[in-house]
């Protein structure tokens, strides 16, 4: 009994993993792929850069600090590769810093939404009737909100935000979307032959959601993903740069704000163009990302898996 | 005096696999006035054949050989603007699957009087509208029904606009592709009546193309059967529905089930149709054929004559010549 | 309901406002007066401003709505014209640069292309204005004509303008341009080039209409985002409208006019998802008959 369960969970493994290699080598054709992961890895790089001390002096702490020798903003230099703020904070490592919030902040908030809305919309799709209709409807109404705004009224009530909060309700904001989605999916599998050979085995709704329903989803699921880290890093960036960010973090969008509020927008690009110039940047590479996985799951999304 | 000749004409699609000759070699040659239908299943190449002749190839096509004469002058050898010029005024069709064949935003009367201006733009208005309104009570639609939006259209309304619209030119050639398919029979039946008084009255030369045999025989005057590519038998409806030669003809017939005449067991023809971008370099029929000898892989058929109008291609079938 | 109160004024003001408002009434009648107020327009006082809430969003409505609404159309036409056109000219050199050039400018930052937008056009050139929506000069002159209070308006609304024209219009583009791709491949088109119709008539008047159609949709499922990006533009450029109303008044701890804002700028979103709807029902006759 125990060696059969070891089998097919084996074959299971190396099924997906197959899969995966296919899917590699259609991606690698496609040009936009390339060119956005080759930005990606770059900014995950900055990321894992600001975990790095730096050397100049032991004293010295970029962010909170300050350099003990400049306090005013201050053009590219040896010292500081891109200049420092209004308090003499070194920019550059600012923006490495902003790296790790985006992908925090972005694939926290993603995965989360991703997770609410497939959850949502396979139980949607699959239900039907009353839960379907309930479940579309709240849908629709989170839809028409606009999340910036709301979560503006949101840091009115409470004061100040903190970063997990404003990534949960991002999350809050963004199920709709991927929900829409998956319960079309949902949809087109519920009347299929192994859904209903499953039914007639005896299986339980929620088994046959997860077991079988779910794994056809996935891919979908992982390309929404995509486009949801960028909506998730613009909208925490826009409540940065409003100045209702959260004020411990140093997100890019927290940068552009300092540079607007005290007034150096002119008087330093070196200041006012790399985080503009990383978020549209980020956003652009997720954006081929999502593009070059569309390709390589567009024609795997009609073969099933069926398990058991 | 032919209205439509083809000679030796070959087609075929580049894919990612390889060239595909869809139609290879075929030549046949049509009158003014008559009807001439190919028969054949699904992949033979008659769609392909219809599309040539009208030049709407889509980009990966290609015309490789061969001559299409209409009215004497090679239409393989006409500009973009020219053949632009001859579609519908002169060479209309009637596509498979015709019920996205009108465009859901425009009205009817508005597509069908769009070709009207197109070809001849000194027709005005109410000209235009007068056509129209004969063209449907032609074909048998209501006239109030003129200024609707093909989605308010039946299946068979709609293929009966489409027939409308092909008239509406005056064109010498029609070439009606699958035209009942998606229709039922009871529907099928009237279109086919309706095709049949439309080349009384109209004088129009028809090319129909169908996978039913039945149909073809009902409304053609000559018939060519096709199989992978090819033509294999070509000639008058009597002597192919009634004198069937070629083997894949024979079984062609014998898989319909007739209401007439003894019971006989309905014989589906077995295997599959061989690939076309590498065919075999015999016979194509070959594989599937009951009659088939060694020869018959190893040397391509010649065209074999019946009877002057009646001719078929493949190697077993002279015992049946002089009959 | 506390947070009705300015938090700046003395206990003595405060106390004497809380009994003016009746706050200091059980919580479900204060509810009950909430909704007579909201039903009969009340919407209570500013702080900061010191006027009537329902003065100071009237006043900015007009504003928002003809910078949204011009940006918008302005957009999506663009993007369906441009769409059209990269489509026909697929895999050329046109295309790359029509998708390219969508891709990167929808995927800039808001905020920030504002900010370049002033920087390079307004302070570095001189040719806009930096800031706001009037030239107080010319409005208060009592011999300017209307045309010349119009002209002013338009000279202040090309920057932000043409900031949420460039954020919005590549997505149209894009969404037309495969619409386009799909619609060519429908059995009318090949109905129309047997019929003999020239490439144009084609493409213009047998192909746009119909892949249109998805952009309007798309138009009104992005309302929401779009409206974020109004706010956003609105704030930088300081153009007097509710959307910077709103941010302005929740710094500034203004609880009556932020929630009378937001309640404005949803039924914005929701009247503009129904003028849509509306449109999309006229141009697709499918849904009308």
């Amino acid at each position: 009994m125990t060696t059969v369960t070891t089998d097919t969970e084996l074959s299971k493994r190396f099924h997906w993993i197959s899969r995966l290699l296919e899917g590699w080598s259609i991606y690698k054709k496609s040009f936009l792929g390339k060119i956005g992961l080759t930005l990606l890895a770059v900014f995950a790089l900055m990321a894992l850069c600001s975990s790095i001390p730096p050397l100049i002096d032991p004293m010295y702490q970029p962010m909170a600090g300050v350099d003990p020798e400049i306090f005013t903003a201050t053009g590219p230099s040896t010292r500081h590769w891109l200049g420092t703020d209004f308090m003499g904070r070194d920019i550059l490592s600012q923006l490495l810093t902003g790296a790790r919030i985006a992908f925090m902040v972005g694939v926290s908030a993603a995965f989360m939404s991703v997770f609410l809305g497939t959850t949502i919309g396979m139980i949607a799709g699959y239900t039907g009737k009353f839960m379907d209709t309930f479940l579309m409807r709240l849908a629709d109404m989170i839809m028409v909100m606009p999340a910036l705004l709301v979560l503006l009224m949101l840091a009115a009530l409470f004061g100040q935000l903190s970063i997990w909060f404003i990534v949960f309700f991002i999350a809050l904001f963004r199920w709709p979307g991927v929900s829409r989605v998956i319960r079309a999916q949902t949809l087109s599998l519920k009347h299929r032959p192994f859904i209903e050979a499953a039914r007639v085995a005896g299986a339980s709704n929620l088994r046959i959601i997860f077991r079988h329903i779910m794994p056809n989803v996935l891919p979908l699921s992982f390309l929404y993903m995509t486009f949801q880290v960028t909506s998730a890093i613009i909208i925490e960036a826009a409540l940065a740069f409003l100045g209702f960010g959260d004020p411990g973090t140093v997100s890019w969008g927290m940068m552009l704000q300092w540079v607007w509020k005290t007034g150096h927008m002119f008087k330093a690009p070196y200041w006012l163009l790399p985080p503009g110039i990383c978020i549209s940047l980020i956003t652009l590479s997720f954006y081929m990302l999502g593009r070059a996985m569309d390709e390589v799951l567009d024609p795997r999304l009609r073969k099933e898996v069926e398990t058991d | 005096m032919a209205l439509l000749v083809a000679e030796n004409l070959s087609v075929g699609y580049q894919t990612q696999n390889g060239y595909l000759r869809a139609v290879e070699g075929v030549s046949f040659s049509l009158d003014a006035g008559k009807s001439l239908g190919f028969v054949g299943e699904s992949g033979c190449g008659k769609t392909t054949l219809g599309m040539a002749v009208m030049r709407l190839m889509p980009s990966n096509g290609l015309i490789r050989e061969g001559r299409i004469l209409f009215d004497g002058e090679d239409l393989l050898k006409k500009t973009d603007e020219e053949m632009r010029q001859i579609r519908w005024q002169e060479i209309a069709m009637i596509f498979q699957a015709a019920m996205n064949a009108l465009n859901p935003v425009h009205r009817v009367i508005d597509q069908i009087t769009e070709a009207i201006h197109t070809h001849t733009p000194s027709h005005n208005k109410d000209e235009a509208y007068e056509q129209v309104r004969a063209l449907f009570k032609f074909v048998g639609l209501p006239e109030d029904r003129m200024r609707d939006y093909p989605h308010q259209y039946s299946g068979g309304m709609k293929q009966r606009a489409i027939i409308a619209m092909a008239l509406a030119c005056k064109p010498k050639l029609i070439i009606a592709d699958e035209p009942t398919t998606a229709l039922d029979v009871i529907v099928q039946d009237q279109i086919l009546e309706e095709t049949k008084s439309l080349q009384r009255e109209f004088g129009v030369s028809i090319i129909y193309i169908s996978h039913d045999i039945s149909v073809v025989a009902d409304i053609c005057h000559d018939i060519g059967v096709m199989y992978a590519g090819q033509l294999v038998e070509y000639g008058a409806r009597e002597e192919v529905f009634d004198n069937p030669v070629h083997p894949y003809t024979k079984a062609l017939l014998s898989s319909y089930p007739t209401l007439t005449g003894e019971k006989s067991k309905l014989m589906p023809i077995p295997g599959e149709a061989p690939n076309l971008i590498n065919p075999p370099f015999g016979c194509r029929f070959s594989d599937r054929c009951t009659e088939a000898r060694v020869s018959c892989r190893s040397n391509p058929p010649m065209w074999l004559e019946i009877t002057p109008t009646h001719k078929v291609l493949c190697h077993q079938c002279r015992k049946h010549c002089g009959e | 309901m506390s947070r009705m109160v300015d938090p700046n004024l003395t206990p003595e003001d405060a106390a004497l406002l809380i009994k003016e408002f009746g706050l200091d009434q059980p919580l479900w009648m204060q509810y009950l007066y909430y909704l007579k107020n909201f039903f009969t327009g009340h919407f209570g006082f500013s702080f900061h401003y010191g006027q009537p809430v329902v003065q100071i969003i009237g006043d900015r409505l007009p504003n928002t709505i003809l910078l949204f609404t011009t940006s918008i159309i302005l957009s999506a036409l663009v993007g369906i014209f441009l769409g059209k056109i990269a489509s026909w000219h697929k895999g050329e050199k046109t295309d790359t640069y029509l998708t390219l050039g969508a891709l990167i400018t929808h995927t800039a930052f808001l905020p920030w292309l504002a900010l370049i937008m002033i920087w390079v056009f307004a302070y570095k050139l001189g040719w806009f204005p930096i800031t706001g929506m009037i030239s107080v000069e010319i409005w208060l002159d009592p011999k300017a004509g209307l045309w010349i209070k119009a002209l002013d308006v338009l000279y202040h609304m090309t920057l932000p303008l043409t900031t949420l024209f460039l954020i919005h219009f590549g997505s149209y583009l894009l969404i037309m341009r495969s619409s386009m791709l799909d619609t060519l491949k429908e059995d009318y088109i090949l109905t129309g080039r047997a019929k003999g119709l020239p490439e144009k008539v084609i493409r213009d008047h047998h192909a746009a209409p119909n892949a249109a159609l998805p952009v309007v949709t798309s138009v009104g499922l992005s309302l929401a985002f779009s409206i974020n990006g109004g706010a956003l533009t609105e704030t930088v450029f300081t153009w007097p409208g509710i959307g910077r109303e709103l941010v302005f008044s929740v710094s500034h701890n203004d609880y009556p006019l932020a929630q009378a804002s937001f309640l404005l700028i949803a039924i914005v979103v929701l009247l503009s998802n129904l003028v849509v709807d509306i449109l999309y029902a006229y141009l697709d006759p499918r849904i009308r008959y």
